[in-house]
């Protein structure tokens, strides 16, 4: 299990853990498609982090991506 | 992104802004009567829901390249088939879940509104991420039709959406648009005829 | 009949029991108005639904049982429960997209593609940001909208329409007093109609342009995400930047459009930040135009209104309770914008603006007019002279920011009247800037202020901007004297 803030930049990764106690960022994520068994593209960190899943590009700051784990 | 909405939101314009506008649109928005047909088109942010509100409607709200441009829920009539039909406008949601404000208007306007008809705007390009919140619209027994949005742009990404079978696995219309060219609307408003009410059909004896 | 998601059988087992319990209440004050089927009215009690468990907690009785269903199926997951419930559903989309969505080329790398990496990298990005500021709002809307077009208009109105609207007036009414409501220094046409036309529209069309192409290319929320950090540090998030940068055109519009943003005390910092140090169009406009003559001066406006923005923010950040909302935000594709919808959307705003700001020009003609008439602006205006004074006015001033009060553009356009006659030295010029800027929002602005944030609220900001305004102007009055700077 990899913390976004180490995954190389621009490989396939497939989330395996939503680490946050605040339903509204479990919420938020969900609803933009990231949660265990999907599969993103880390695009950049700085300065805010830019993921990509399927089609769908999403900025996040990194208290929200420090919630999200990969395998 | 637009206070020329709060004017707008009832058709009629609450004060100062465009008196002239209150010659042209109060007689149209008199002409609803409680009875009409009410539709509301709805889906995540930035799918399209305003532009085809646009080309349903013939009124013009502000439309963006961002999430979230819609804050409010706007109104307006659409002629479809031989009936006047109310079309609202609401900001976009990505579940039934509200996390924000605006997600609330859009649900509570669902949740509490009697609706002949319900649009599920859609983009074609990210179906996946859109199709839960088709199945809760489902689950919530509302009269869904689907408007697979955003063709064009799904095209140009090589991208093609088996329409029979998308339709036959959910169980309701799918109409494929394009909105911002103005394709798929026809489509749209006759499947839409299908689900209101049949207007008094004169039987001959 | 339609396919049915099925959920876990944990889930499934709570849904059964609640529908149950549901069809028994259908009747109640709770379900009844609501048009959603009991299955659906189970699953968003399972997922926590903040509006309808609030109205479930009337009844502690049903509270309970409620949460006990919720707590049995929880037992018996191994992820919370609208987590599990969100997976089903996600992975039978996935399943459903497989089915129906075909990929039939892969895609390269394609222009947009490369457009976006160059937006959004910080190497590229920031100087980008810097490039479109500077291009787009202090060239195209400064130089040619607030300078080049207000010219030529205010040109054209002062030498070929007041002239006849005068000419006109005196012939046909004999009176001087009425005479000077439609004409005249301070006329309806000549004065409330000819700030509106001639001043404020030409900057507002031009802002308004620029930021429906900025709004239709799709560069807004890449502009979010390269300033969410900035903008952390004043208690707000990325999504704050769409509100501010639609403040710059006008604030009564952004306040309105604060409401994407998450946090109610995200929603009460970024109001005050626009009713405080985020100028409209028209006003920085204007402002523009004054000091254009006098870059240190320009520099000294600028750079203090920022800092007071950054300043205010960030101490507002500290001292209201609360965490600032997470930032989060989809990134459309980009687009090239078309000439029409840009057209379009912005001639609706500026009818909009229009029609929202001319008859409140109309309106201080004619109060000016009354107060004038009968003496009570005299007295108004000596009232807040030793206060002008304080600040290092010339008592001519006096009246130009009564006139803000009515809207803070308008008092901008008067300083715009003043400066013409060359009454004002550098020095007071700035002065008389920041305090406009910072001054009251506008007559609409502080409608909507009410409107959204509640009158309450209101009155603590405007308690604060109105001393905090004149303060600050005397701070930099007697900072640039004790300097010995002259601007």
């Amino acid at each position: 299990m990899n913390a976004l803030s180490t995954v190389t930049i621009g490989q396939s990764q497939t989330v395996v853990h939503l680490a946050t106690d605040q339903q509204n960022v479990m919420r938020k994520l969900m609803a933009l498609g990231i949660m265990p068994g999907s599969s993103l593209v880390l695009e950049q960190r700085f300065p805010s982090y830019i993921i990509k899943v399927g089609h769908t590009r999403t900025a996040l700051d990194g208290e929200t991506a420090a919630s999200i784990f990969v395998e | 992104m637009n206070c020329h909405q709060c004017p707008k939101n009832n058709c009629t314009n609450q004060k100062s802004p465009g008196w002239w506008k209150l010659f042209r649109k109060t007689p149209r928005a008199l002409e609803l009567s409680s009875q009409d047909a009410q539709i509301a088109l709805v889906g995540m942010p930035n799918v399209g829901k305003s532009v085809l509100f646009n080309r349903l409607t013939g009124i013009y709200v502000t439309v963006s390249n961002y999430p979230g441009t819609t804050v409010e829920v706007s109104r307006g009539l659409a002629q479809i088939g031989e009936q006047n039909v109310l079309v609202i406008d609401t900001p976009g949601m990505y579940s039934l879940v509200p996390i924000s404000d605006e997600e609330r208007v859009a649900r509570d306007l669902l949740l509490k509104t009697s609706l002949t008809a319900v649009i599920q705007v859609v983009d074609a390009k990210n179906l996946g991420r859109m199709l839960p919140l088709t199945f809760q619209l489902i689950e919530a027994g509302l009269p869904l039709l689907l408007a697979v949005n955003m063709m064009d742009e799904a095209h140009r990404l090589g991208l093609k959406v088996q329409q029979k079978a998308l339709a036959v696995e959910l169980g309701i219309p799918v109409i494929l648009t394009s909105a911002a060219l103005n394709q798929g609307i026809d489509e749209l408003k006759s499947a839409l005829a299908k689900c209101l009410p049949s207007e008094r059909v004169a039987i001959p004896a | 009949m339609t396919s049915q998601v099925l959920y876990q059988e944990p889930i499934e087992e709570a849904i059964a029991s609640l529908e149950t319990w549901i069809d028994n209440h259908r009747q109640s004050n709770l379900f009844r108005e609501y048009t959603f089927s009991s299955r659906s009215l189970a699953l968003l009690l399972l997922q926590k639904d903040p509006s309808l468990w609030s109205a479930l907690k009337q009844d502690e009785e049903q509270c309970r049982e409620v949460e006990i269903v919720l707590t049995v199926a929880q037992n018996k997951l191994e992820y919370p429960v609208n987590l599990a419930i969100a997976q089903t559903r996600q992975q039978q989309a996935r399943r459903l997209e497989s089915i129906v969505l075909q990929e039939t080329k892969r895609t390269q790398t394609s222009l947009t593609e490369t457009l976006h990496r160059f937006t959004v990298n910080p190497l590229t990005g920031f100087p980008l940001l810097v490039v479109i500021l500077y291009f787009g709002v202090y060239k195209f809307v400064g130089e040619f909208g607030a300078g080049e077009l207000v010219d030529r208009i205010e040109g054209f109105y002062e030498g070929q329409i007041n002239p006849i609207v005068n000419q006109i007036t005196a012939q046909i009414i004999p009176w001087q007093s009425l005479q000077d409501l439609i004409a005249n220094d301070y006329g309806i046409i000549t004065l409330g109609i000819r700030y509106a036309v001639a001043i404020v529209l030409p900057v507002v069309a031009t802002y308004f342009l620029m930021f429906s192409l900025l709004e239709d290319s799709g560069y807004l929320p890449r502009m979010s995400l390269m300033l969410d950090r900035l903008f952390k540090s004043m208690g707000l998030s990325g999504r704050a930047v769409i509100p501010m940068v639609l403040g710059l055109g006008c604030d009564t519009m952004a306040t309105m459009v604060t409401r994407t943003l998450e946090t109610k005390r995200e929603r009460v910092i970024a109001t005050f930040l626009l009713s405080l140090a985020v100028p409209c169009a028209a006003q920085w406009g204007v402002i523009l135009g004054l000091l254009a003559q006098k870059p240190a001066a320009l520099m000294v406006w600028g750079g203090l209104i920022t800092a007071i923005f950054l300043a205010v923010g960030y101490i507002t950040a500290k001292l209201l309770p609360g965490s600032s909302g997470g930032f989060y935000m989809e990134v459309p594709p980009l687009r090239l914008p078309k000439l029409r919808n840009i057209l379009t959307k912005t001639w609706i705003r500026m009818k909009w603006y229009f029609w929202e700001i001319l008859p409140l020009f109309i309106w201080a003609s004619v109060f000016i007019w009354i107060g004038r008439l009968t003496g009570l602006f005299e007295m108004i205006i000596r009232g807040i002279e030793p206060l002008v004074a304080a600040i290092g006015m010339p008592p001519e001033t006096a009246p130009v920011f009564l006139y803000g009060f009515f809207r803070r553009d308008y008092g901008a356009a008067g300083l715009f009247d003043i400066q013409q006659q060359g009454l004002l030295t550098g020095n007071q010029l700035v002065v008389a800037a920041i305090v406009l800027t910072l001054f009251l929002p506008c007559i609409a602005q502080l409608q909507m202020m009410i409107k959204e944030r509640g009158l309450k609220t209101t009155i603590a900001m405007v308690l604060f901007i109105v001393p905090f305004a004149f303060l600050t102007g005397y701070c930099v009055n007697l900072g640039l004297t004790l300097l010995g700077v002259n601007l």
